[in-house]
């Protein structure tokens, strides 16, 4: 359902991406790893274009999204994001931050985007935090509450961004958890991690970046038993 | 005391405190009126369209930039000039008042949207929310908090700039205080009250801003 094309990108002289083309598709998750600096999380950016590619084309569900007239609102309502600092609404219950969209932006009634909420909450079990404000949750639950928010608008994938990066390491389990069950219900995922145990654990597939190159797409399987690129070696070699 | 004689205005009391309600409400309405005068600035300030930016911020140093009372003088006395409509001293002050702290105001607010969180922005786009809903939802109810405070300074400068209007004609506390001196010959006493009704309702508006900022800080 998502497809690159050749994606390059520049921030000024500097050059993150140098020509990235994959395909994932409808209910896989995949899973981008790499060393810092390798452009893992501008490429995922890229994806609902929260980064502009410089050249190249991204495709979801067909249809190239970063040339000519496309509503790039109604794309963004398919691929849901979560980032590494959660960045929930402050000034919103958890509640609120889970159905603001729904009710705003898909326009519905009150009693059905509640109803969706209160669904999602309980899905990343926070049904009895629904009426907390973020800055009195712990990190792991900030981070599930926004996990709910990208499910509440029923994406079609949800993009993730370092999801545990900034949580204590005792709060990574909860969120991974519930991860992992998400992958389970066919939902499409990409997610840039650094943990290699989760990444092998659930992702079917992964995609190595380094310097801005996909050196390596294998399988979850292939690429943690025996990786075709030495720089993936060397990569693995240091990480596990 | 010899020097003080309190005892001789003390009739012209009321008088003069019949100017506190003109006065707050030369200070409360153009608070009131340039906080969306100032929203509005803002708007253009931090928008995509080049022309309103460069509006904005050229309006912006023109008020900063030039003498309040030169401003209240040149609209009360100029506006009938050039446009013939007679204008009344009460709709030149607000409209200097609340021109001129639109210019601030639009300083606070806009110091307040950057001091939100860039996230916010990235987290609004990702689930598709249009740029008017996310600035309205979103930014400006954290700005306002942000902003809250200095928002109590603004307004303790408008209620001291008010008395500008005395030199209009507008019948402020400043105004009546010295109708009563100049009727009575005794300029010290009626401007000492005239102080101590400003400082007073200064402390008062101070005394609010302290408990808002105790208020802010433990929700």
């Amino acid at each position: 359902m998502i497809r690159l094309e050749k994606i390059h990108k520049s921030f000024g002289d500097h050059e993150v991406l140098k020509g990235i083309s994959g395909d994932i598709p409808q209910g896989e998750v995949l899973a981008i790893v790499g060393p810092s600096g390798s452009g893992k999380s501008t490429l995922l950016r890229s994806i609902n274009l929260l980064e502009n590619p410089t050249a190249g084309k991204v495709y979801i569900d067909d249809i190239c999204i970063n040339e000519g007239k496309i509503d790039i609102k109604k794309i963004r309502t398919k691929v849901g994001m979560v980032f590494q600092q959660f960045n929930l609404f402050p000034h919103m219950t958890s509640l609120q931050n889970v159905i603001y969209a729904p009710l705003k932006v898909k326009k519905l009634s009150f009693k059905k985007a509640e109803a969706l909420g209160k669904t999602f909450l309980k899905k990343v079990g926070l049904s009895d935090k629904a009426n907390t404000y973020p800055p009195l949750l712990s990190g792991g639950q900030k981070q599930r509450v926004a996990i709910a928010r990208a499910l509440a608008m029923e994406p079609e994938a949800i993009l993730f961004d370092e999801p545990t990066s900034a949580l204590d390491p005792e709060m990574v389990k909860e969120v991974l958890s519930v991860m992992k069950e998400l992958a389970h219900t066919g939902m499409t995922m990409v997610i840039v991690t650094h943990e290699m145990g989760f990444a092998r654990e659930v992702a079917d597939r992964i995609w190595f970046l380094d310097e801005g190159h996909l050196v390596e797409d294998s399988s979850s399987q292939k690429f943690f038993t025996s990786p075709n690129s030495a720089r993936a070696k060397a990569f693995l070699e240091k990480v596990l | 005391m010899i020097f003080l004689d309190f005892e001789r205005i003390w009739p012209s009391l009321p008088y003069i405190l019949q100017g506190i309600p003109v006065t707050l409400s030369y200070t409360g309405v153009s608070l009131f009126l340039g906080f969306f005068w100032g929203a509005v600035l803002t708007f253009c300030k931090v928008g995509q369209i080049r022309v309103l930016q460069w509006a904005a911020g050229f309006y912006t140093s023109i008020f900063r930039g030039t003498p309040l009372l030169l401003q209240l003088i040149l609209i009360y006395h100029a506006t009938p000039q050039l446009t013939g409509y007679d204008i009344s001293i009460w709709q030149a002050g607000i409209l200097t008042f609340t021109l001129n702290s639109g210019a601030y105001v639009a300083e606070h607010i806009r110091g307040g949207i950057n001091a939100v969180d860039k996230g916010q922005m990235e987290a609004a786009l990702s689930l598709g929310i249009p740029y008017f809903m996310f600035m309205k939802d979103i930014i400006l109810p954290q700005a306002i908090r942000n902003i809250l405070p200095s928002l109590v300074n603004e307004s303790i400068d408008l209620l001291k700039e008010s008395a500008l209007i005395s030199v209009i004609g507008g019948a402020d506390i400043l105004r009546r205080a010295n109708i009563v001196a100049s009727e009575k010959y005794l300029y010290f006493e009626p401007l000492l009250v005239a102080g101590a009704l400003y400082y007073i309702l200064v402390m008062v508006l101070t005394f609010g801003a302290r408990l808002l900022e105790k208020k802010l800080k433990t929700s």
